[in-house]
């Protein structure tokens, strides 16, 4: 087995660059050496990636789905306008780039020669169609993502006008992500809803075929955009929920590569001589939802004393082999927007949660009820948050069901629970993580309350403007009042963990932890 | 003769009579059946409005989506809703995909029924043939060996057996694919091969009871008044055992097999799960999970009718093997 850490990762392309600039100044000898490593790298065109995936897509159109796990389809089959750094997930451009002439006002221009699959023209008219059907479809699950677009205007061949009904600078991330993902006007007018199965989008990869539950299979888009890509002929996706069964799929040469593994199958791992590990940071965090609009946990204290009886360390040590980043707030290190001032703000203090609880009227602990999912992984969790909050008298009762189940249960309008021992998978731009998270009306706030006045003021500030700057100072301002608020408990990052075969090359894991196989091919076909 | 695989017992007036009488005992078996899952799933906690609704829906959104899936409308209305369009042969389709579920039905079915059937074929041709080896060998050191085999493939439970398998004859020894399944259809060979390790996984909990249920109702007829005579009137052991041995416990081989078809049905949900076979059982736990009812009605559907089959043809047999059963 072999690791590729994401510090083995800059590494390799610090050597790359170092090749390259020797290469540049002409050292033939140097690059003779090297002439058999560089033909090695050359990636080969051709080959079908066979991929063990998660689960079942919920629609093929990236309007319609709602699921976390469409992803890994959708960006096979389309391409957004625009699109995230891998390391960062700062926004950059795609099939587009973006102006902002004036706070209400956002400009996009695309590239030229862009087409659907079926040979429609990807130009202004079709991006217009596109975000028109994000923001009022009947059956657009992206409406909250564009809300703030309140008009959208054709100014040239490839040029679109977005008039907003406030700034959001968060656009530029936003289009990353399902609402960027344009779809064939044409196929969509046509098909209609058959379009959630019949998908037709401008990216590497055109949609062959879906079997409920069983594959999803794509073939090469000739015309394809960008020169010289995609290196693969197509991608056949077997869905294989059981992560084990993925796995060994994988060990047993069926396919190529597994992704979203749990820490706790490196040893198994570490057996297959097989199979390279790819492990990079992901947004993935496990943390405890809590409803703080009601007792108990309408007591900021009592929530503060939460976060200081969790001993996140212990945690990554007894449920992710040691692996996982220690979260103190809900971006990881390596993103744009991490405030490094937060990294110390709950250590372990059961001295410290004893007086919080007694401040606030609970010198003899409390019970809370608690949410957890029913999964080999999640009971290990459960085990070990039950024993440390039991530990300074929070005496938790648990109760576990499947994700939907529990879901909606708490954040739904029954309400049910106290708190909710999940994970928060994460979003390309962060007011889209705080404000799914503490929106006065968003779902994944149970309370359905503002945290505070200063919160709801400072999430529509962090949209104001693009500079990152300004928007990593505001992102810090949110992070600071939702832990001093203690509006939520963040546990550790899950790091993203991808076994591929030894003839894959060119994966790269994204901070996002959705794989995108643009630059991957097969070393043998 | 279109039916001269039918003896004349069957063939008469009260052989149609029960077949038919069983036939209409079909319906509401198969109306319980689909009627009793309705309502467990309507149990479930959770709500697939959600879950169509996506992340960030609003409650309001999440009202409207229920309307226009119907799932706003009284238990009895939906119920009435999909019967009525069943019994024309429309299954409707997936909530969560829109996938036509006779369309999944019809992939799914010919996976679970492979594997299926090959267990029950590995089963019956060991089983049987251990059984009446250790009933003819009673006390013996062979009978020992082969009960304490068969003890054991009664209490190993199927999808341990199943990691063994995948470990050694997949992972180890390359013999065997580790997951997936092919279409018998399209490759023969492949298909079974892929259904072997799957269907030896399966087969052990039958082999052992239907070699220890015939192995008990043999050994019962052996030392039976019946076999004296026939010892007395010169009738050879093999002759005793062949022409009349079996004969006598065909209804106990037939009941065990039955019930262990019927078992299999279930069985496969965790075995599919273990091989990543694209079957019936994956298909029914993840539309239960997320509460897509036509999936999971339609496969109730098929696996009802299966059972119901199943059961018909036990009891065509008993027909069969003893007249007075009818």
């Amino acid at each position: 087995m072999q690791i590729i850490s994401e510090k083995q990762n800059a590494l390799l392309q610090i050597a790359l660059r170092r090749r390259d600039m020797l290469s540049l100044l002409g050292a033939g000898t140097l690059m003779a050496a090297g002439s058999d490593a560089t033909a090695q790298r050359t990636p080969l065109k051709g080959g079908v990636l066979r991929v063990s995936s998660l689960a079942n897509p919920s629609s093929l159109d990236p309007v319609t789905g709602g699921s976390g796990v469409d992803h890994i389809y959708l960006y096979a089959i389309f391409d957004t306008l625009t699109e995230f750094d891998f390391e960062t997930l700062g926004a950059k451009p795609g099939m587009a780039s973006w102006a902002f002439p004036n706070l209400n006002t956002m400009v996009l221009t695309l590239k030229t020669g862009i087409k659907f699959h079926d040979g429609t023209a990807c130009d202004a008219q079709a991006v217009k169609f596109n975000l028109d059907r994000a923001r009022t479809d009947v059956r657009s699950s992206v409406k909250s993502d564009v809300s703030n677009i309140s008009a959208v205007e054709v100014t040239g061949p490839l040029e679109v006008k977005l008039t907003l009904s406030q700034p959001d600078a968060a656009l530029p991330g936003i289009f990353a992500d399902r609402a960027g993902m344009m779809m064939s006007p044409t196929a969509v007018q046509k098909l209609g809803n058959a379009h959630d199965r019949n998908p037709v989008g401008c990216g590497p990869w055109k949609f062959v075929s879906w079997a409920d539950n069983q594959s999803v299979v794509v073939m090469r888009n000739e015309g394809y955009w960008k020169p010289g890509q995609p290196y693969l002929d197509g991608i056949e996706m077997s869905i294989i929920p059981e992560l084990a069964t993925g796995l060994r799929s994988v060990v047993a040469n069926q396919n190529h590569l597994v992704y979203g593994l749990s820490p706790r199958m490196t040893p198994l791992l570490e057996r297959a001589k097989n199979v390279t590990l790819v492990r990079g940071p992901s947004l993935f965090h496990h943390m405890i939802y809590l409803n703080y609009g009601r007792a108990p946990l309408n007591n900021v204290k009592v929530r503060q004393a939460m976060n200081y009886a969790i001993d996140r360390r212990a945690f990554v040590t007894a449920t992710m082999g040691g692996i996982g980043e220690i979260a103190t707030q809900n971006l990881p290190s390596t993103h744009w927007a991490y405030d490094k001032t937060l990294a110390n703000m709950y250590p372990h203090d059961p001295a410290r949660v004893k007086k919080l609880l007694a401040e606030a009227g609970f010198p003899d602990g409390l019970d809370i009820t608690i949410a957890c999912w029913n999964d080999q992984d999640s009971a290990r969790r459960r085990e070990v948050i039950e024993a440390q909050l039991a530990a300074v008298g929070i005496r938790c009762k648990f109760t576990a069901g499947t994700i939907t189940e529990v879901s909606n249960q708490f954040f739904g309008t029954e309400k049910k629970f106290d708190a909710y021992l999940a994970a928060w998978s994460g979003r390309p731009d962060p007011s889209m993580t705080y404000s799914s998270l503490f929106g006065k009306t968003a779902y994944y706030n149970a309370s359905r309350l503002e945290g505070s006045d200063e919160l709801a003021t400072l999430l529509q500030h962090s949209r104001l403007k693009e500079d990152q700057g300004f928007r990593t100072q505001v992102f810090a301002k949110i992070q600071r009042q939702v832990m001093e608020l203690g509006l939520n408990v963040p546990i550790a990052f899950n790091p993203e963990l991808v076994a591929v075969a030894k003839d894959v090359q060119g994966y790269r894991p994204n901070l996002l932890g959705k794989p995108k196989f643009n630059g991957v091919w097969l070393a043998t076909k | 003769m279109a039916y001269g695989w039918l003896p004349n017992s069957m063939l008469n007036a009260r052989g149609f009579k029960v077949l038919g009488k069983r036939l209409i005992h079909a319906i509401p078996v198969l109306l319980f059946a689909t009627f009793f899952v309705f309502g467990l799933i309507n149990l479930i906690p959770g709500d697939i409005a959600v879950t169509l609704a996506g992340e960030n829906a609003s409650d309001e959104r999440i009202r409207e989506i229920r309307h226009l899936y119907g799932l706003d409308e009284p238990f009895l209305v939906q119920y009435w809703g999909w019967l009525n369009k069943a019994v024309q042969g429309d299954l409707g389709k997936s909530l969560l995909t829109g996938e036509r579920v006779i369309i999944s039905v019809e992939r799914s079915l010919p996976n679970t029924a492979l594997i299926i059937s090959t267990a029950l074929l590995i089963a019956c041709t060991v089983g049987i043939p251990l059984g009446i080896v250790s009933a003819s060998r009673r006390g013996q050191a062979l009978d020992g060996f082969i009960m304490t085999i068969a003890s054991l493939g009664v209490a190993v439970p199927s999808f341990w057996l199943a990691m063994l398998l995948i470990s050694f004859f997949a992972l180890n020894m390359g013999w065997f694919p580790a997951t997936g399944a092919v279409s018998f259809s399209t490759n023969p060979a492949n298909a079974i091969h892929h259904a072997l390790l799957p269907a030896l996984a399966l087969a052990a909990g039958g082999i052992a009871e239907i070699s220890r249920q015939l192995r008990t109702s043999l050994v019962e007829f052996l030392s039976s008044q019946q076999v004296r005579t026939l010892h007395a009137k010169g009738v050879s052991p093999l002759a005793i055992l062949w022409r009349h041995g079996l004969r006598n416990v065909g209804i106990n081989l037939i009941t065990v097999i039955s019930i262990f078809v019927n078992r299999l049905l279930s069985a496969t949900v965790v075995i599919e799960a273990i091989f990543a076979i694209p079957g019936m059982g994956g298909m029914i736990v993840g539309a239960a999970l997320n509460r897509d009812f036509p999936v999971v009605q339609g496969v109730v559907l098929v696996m009802a009718l299966i059972v119901v089959t199943v059961n018909l043809v036990a009891d065509v047999l008993y027909g069969v093997i003893d007249p007075r059963a009818n």
